[in-house]
């Protein structure tokens, strides 16, 4: 039995606004929900994509053929193949040179890389279990007209459910058939350019945020080279990838190769790489500092010894942040010439190459509609790289965030 | 006569290590050319840009009145099926970044409104990381998923959506986009000062009239340097396009259409391999250069109002 | 000179307020931020139309027992509250009643001036547009503002930002902007601690005038000021209200030895 302080009629408006606030509570929540389901339907759509349901027909090569023995590590893709034949018999020439013979043989073989206990640990396998495709279903139909696909099926027909994204697939390279298809190249490709990109981009990134924070005096050129910083971080990725096409692969003459690809994406990470250093070393407490030049230190004695050593945490957390955005970078490296299908792995900064996202991006682009579950297994693998990323990054600002 | 502190230093032998000193001045050298990359890597963008895009104006078949108003663009195209008009690919990029901001604004500025003001700090600690790597998916894959699992639904409840069309690729670069509106923003409502929040409660605000009537619109700049931002993003992003609104320069403004943004463009130019010094190759750079021009005007827009913003507290 | 107050401590009280002249009645109110104690066991009424003046050395609680009044003090997460504040034969912390409720009759102004950045119009027209005020606009921020001594210093600047007045400005407009929402009672918080002396000397006069429409609560640590503009004063010391009366008997007068050491600057 409360008395109110107020009349009845203004206690219903502020009644009428509390639920109405409610109400605009849970709405602004609903962008949040809405981002978090995105990001979970992204993840679930592509790996369900990485698995499809394939009518396949036995090969109409009689030999049965159990697995050989292996090749070692290290063999190239045409260097099994032709020991392979060799021990079937086969005249290896007649296969590999004969482009018709040769597609039936990919697409009736892979090339697996196994794991295996006895003997060498890993090893190449020809296997000609696969048969050839018939058809290719998406996972949930699959499973919802399952019966009629099997009603359907024709005399040696059988419904199979592949999954693209095995042990295989990250040794296998660039292939026109979506079988063969495999993210090796691309991979060390990846590895080639950021290895490069890392190389080129944390020195100069940290000297410039060292000199920004440290030494720079305050005058115009200073105030020029910050404000340089903030708008280069706004470019469009792709914009990097013109200058890269203007300057490394024509005016320089580096061509389609690891080191234009690695330079265009340095100057591209750069900005971030620069920000998030001076972040990390604005956050070293003045009074560290001052007690080093009470001890004598010279300047670059107190920065190298006393400021660095306790920035490492939060610039290594902004280098693994803007590795992964390079690793990602797909537009800048499409406009530098970097093919989807490449002969070779790369093998040096001076190499062709291809990396992940370009990987994926050629694959999306083919018409065969089982690359699409190859390109969702290429994504699956980057961002499988991207997630460990993430989480050091995340796992080092945790364990490093100090309150002074 | 009083001696000047470095007389008095020398007189104590303090300065003598010269040594050391100019071990320090190299080393600042060297830094200073590290920070002096930036600068250089600004007048390589511009100067690659605008000497390509010279030669482009120049060439006889362009001019710089059909390049503004001309509505075809076909420079790949042979010789006699050539036009120079960019307005298609400036709308086509409107199309997309209309959908994307449409999309992104209200998710943004709500999911910012919530994290500030409603969620606990836990909450926010939970959900702060995972916008980052909604930040981090690599645009490739965002098209693949716009392509691949946005589109099919959108073509079953719009008719006559062609397959690669503004509306998906726009629909997922509005989450894509989402992240950065909402850090942004957080960050301007986080700098309303608890006083004048008080203030408003003090006079019998309700929780959603502090946020509504108070904190949004003292952080109103931060926010709307957000969208700028965001919309610069929108522009400049190419891979969700390439993928899923296609690379047809066509001047509609019907969504369902497929169409062609500049970063499209600029992907097809490249992946046709244009020899150097063609008017093909050259119009890649022209197209670079109205992207670049674009974007940087909103950046300095956005930066300006933030810095503006940011005095106002002190 | 003991600085603990014993567990038991009852309040002194000189001349008490008599049961129809109450407005705010504090009864056996108790506050906890987490574990840390910060009002214990208080009771004070506040007479209707007059000044009473909360006196003590910092932490003593006295902002959070103002605070407690408008209940700002559900701002924070970690605060607990027993105890009751009677206000009209209502029960403030009922669990019927929404601050909002409260803050819209028991207004407050703050240690700091803290206009919006909003014009000098729209920080007095705030709180009227909240509360769906239907009557003419401009006459009630006219009206407010010649409440607050503050209309012939402004009439000619009513769009311009409210931040760009003075300190002293600034806090005045605090003060109109509180009047505004016609409150009963208008709480102060150290309202001229950032100001001076000059702008201090214009905020006291106007607590004067202005007693005749409002009931004003003020906290404040320049014993001078509590002398000057209070009718009541409490006297509070680690949240345990030690004394209180009418304000010229504390000063003279003041019973417990606490508050003598305190008013004679002995500590605090």
């Amino acid at each position: 039995m409360s008395v109110s302080i107020l009349s009845d009629a203004e206690r219903k408006r502020i009644e009428g606004k509390r639920r109405r606030g409610k109400a605009f509570v849970a709405v602004t929540a609903v962008p949040v929900v809405l981002a978090l389901l995105l990001v979970a339907t992204l993840f679930f759509d592509v790996i369900t994509d990485t698995v499809s349901w394939q009518i396949v027909e036995p090969s109409q090569t009689t030999a049965s053929w159990s697995f050989s023995e292996g090749f070692a590590w290290g063999n190239t893709w045409e260097n099994v193949v032709t020991k392979e034949l060799e021990a079937r018999g086969e005249d290896p020439a007649a296969v590999l040179n004969n482009p018709e013979e040769r597609r039936r043989f990919k697409l009736r073989n892979r090339v697996e890389l196994l794991w295996s206990l006895n003997g060498q640990p890993l090893r190449y396998v020809v296997s000609n279990s696969r048969d050839d495709t018939v058809d290719n279903i998406g996972v949930f139909e699959g499973f919802n007209n399952q019966e009629a696909l099997l009603a359907n099926l024709r005399d040696g027909q059988e419904l199979r459910l592949n999954p693209w994204l095995d042990f295989a697939f990250l040794s296998k390279n660039a292939s026109r058939s979506p079988l063969m298809a495999g993210i090796g190249f691309a991979f060390i490709g990846s590895l080639w350019v950021i290895g490069l990109v890392i190389l080129f981009s944390l020195p100069i990134g940290v000297g410039a945020a060292i000199y920004l924070e440290e030494y720079a005096p305050d005058n115009r050129f200073t105030r020029f080279i910050e404000l340089n910083i903030r708008n280069l971080a706004g470019v469009p990725s792709i914009v990097y990838g013109i200058l890269g096409l203007y300057a490394f692969v024509r005016l320089f003459n580096f061509e389609v190769t690891v080191i234009s690809a690695a330079l265009t994406l340095s100057l591209l990470i750069l900005p971030v790489v620069i920000i998030a250093s001076r972040e990390a070393i604005k956050a070293v407490p003045p009074s560290l500092r001052e007690a080093s030049y009470g001890l004598g230190a010279s300047k670059w004695q107190t920065v190298s010894r006393v400021v660095l050593p306790n920035a490492v945490a939060g610039i290594t957390t902004g280098m693994i942040l803007a590795v992964a955005r390079a690793i990602g970078e797909t537009a800048p490296l499409l406009v530098v010439g970097a093919a989807g299908f490449i002969p070779r792995a790369p093998s040096g900064p001076l190499s062709e190459y291809t990396v992940m996202p370009i990987q994926i991006y050629a694959w999306v682009g083919e018409n065969d509609p089982e690359f699409a579950n190859v390109a969702s297994a290429g994504i699956v693998v980057l961002l499988t790289v991207l997630l460990v990323l993430f989480g050091a990054a995340f796992y080092l600002r945790r364990r490093f965030e100090r309150s002074w | 006569m009083q001696p000047t502190p470095k007389q008095a230093a020398e007189a104590i032998g303090i300065n003598k290590s010269i040594s050391r000193n100019v071990g320090d001045q190299l080393i600042r050298l060297v830094l200073f050319l590290a920070a002096s990359v930036s600068v250089v890597t600004t007048i390589a963008v511009v100067y690659s840009l605008s000497a390509e895009t010279i030669s482009f104006f120049l060439d006889p078949a362009v001019s710089l009145w059909e390049f503004l108003t001309d509505r075809r663009w076909t420079p790949l195209f042979g010789e006699s099926q050539r036009y120079f008009g960019i307005s298609p690919l400036i709308i086509g990029t409107l199309n997309v970044t209309f959908v994307a901001l449409v999309v992104g604004i209200p998710l943004g500025l709500g999911s910012a409104i919530y994290l500030s003001e409603f969620a606990t700090a836990r909450t926010r600690r939970t959900i702060m990381p995972l916008l980052e790597i909604l930040a981090g998916i690599p645009t490739v894959v965002l098209g693949y998923f716009a392509l691949f699992f946005v589109t099919p639904i959108l073509r079953d409840i719009i008719p006559g959506l062609n397959l690669f069309n503004p509306i998906s690729a726009g629909l997922v670069m509005g989450f894509m986009i989402l992240p950065t509106i909402s850090s942004i923003s957080v960050d301007s409502m986080q700098a309303v000062p608890r006083a004048i929040r008080e203030a408003a409660y003090g006079l019998g605000a309700s929780r959603v009239e502090v946020v509504l009537k108070v904190v949004v619109p003292a952080a109103l700049s931060g926010i709307v340097a957000s969208f700028i931002l965001a919309m610069s993003r929108a522009i400049g992003e190419t891979m969700i396009v390439a993928l899923a609104a296609g690379a047809k320069p066509t001047f509609t403004f019907d969504l369902r259409e497929t169409i062609a943004t500049m970063t499209s463009f600029i992907v097809q130019a490249a992946k046709g391999d244009q020899p150097a010094g063609s008017i093909g190759s050259r119009a890649l750079y022209a197209v670079g250069s109205t992207l670049f021009l674009l974007t940087l005007m909103l950046n300095i827009a956005s930066n300006q109002i933030v810095r503006r913003y940011a005095e106002r507290y002190e | 000179m003991s600085q603990t107050v014993p567990e038991n401590h009852v309040t002194v009280r000189t001349d008490p307020v008599a049961q129809e002249d109450a407005l705010v009645a504090i009864d056996h109110l108790s506050l906890w931020y987490d574990q840390f104690q910060a009002l214990r066991d208080v009771s004070l009424t506040v007479p209707k139309n007059q000044v009473t003046a909360l006196i003590g050395a910092s932490g003593c609680g006295k902002s959070t027992l103002l605070r407690s009044i408008n209940r700002m003090n559900d701002l924070v997460p970690s605060v607990r509250v027993e105890g009751k504040i009677h206000y009209e034969g209502a029960e403030l912390y009922d669990a019927s009643v929404d601050a909002v409720e409260v803050r819209r009759r028991i207004g407050m102004v703050f240690q700091k001036p803290n206009p919006f950045p909003k014009t000098v119009y729209e920080n007095v027209a705030f709180g009227p547009r909240l509360h769906g005020y239907k009557g003419n606009m401009d006459e009630l921020v006219e009206k407010s503002l010649k409440g607050a001594a503050l209309w012939d210093e402004v009439q000619d600047k009513l769009n311009q930002s409210g931040l760009g007045l003075s300190g002293g400005q600034q806090q005045r407009l605090c003060i109109a902007r509180a009047m505004a929402t016609e409150p009963d009672v208008i709480l102060m918080d150290e309202p001229t601690s950032a100001l001076d002396p000059i702008a201090t000397d214009r905020i006291e006069q106007l607590i004067h005038e202005i007693k005749k429409d409002f009931t004003v609560i003020i906290v404040t640590h320049n014993m001078q000021q509590a002398g000057r503009v209070s009718d009541r004063t409490a006297f509070m010391h680690l949240g345990v209200l030690i004394e209180e009366g009418p304000t010229d008997q504390i000063f003279t007068n003041p019973q417990h030895e606490m508050t003598e050491n305190y008013i004679s600057g002995r500590f605090g």
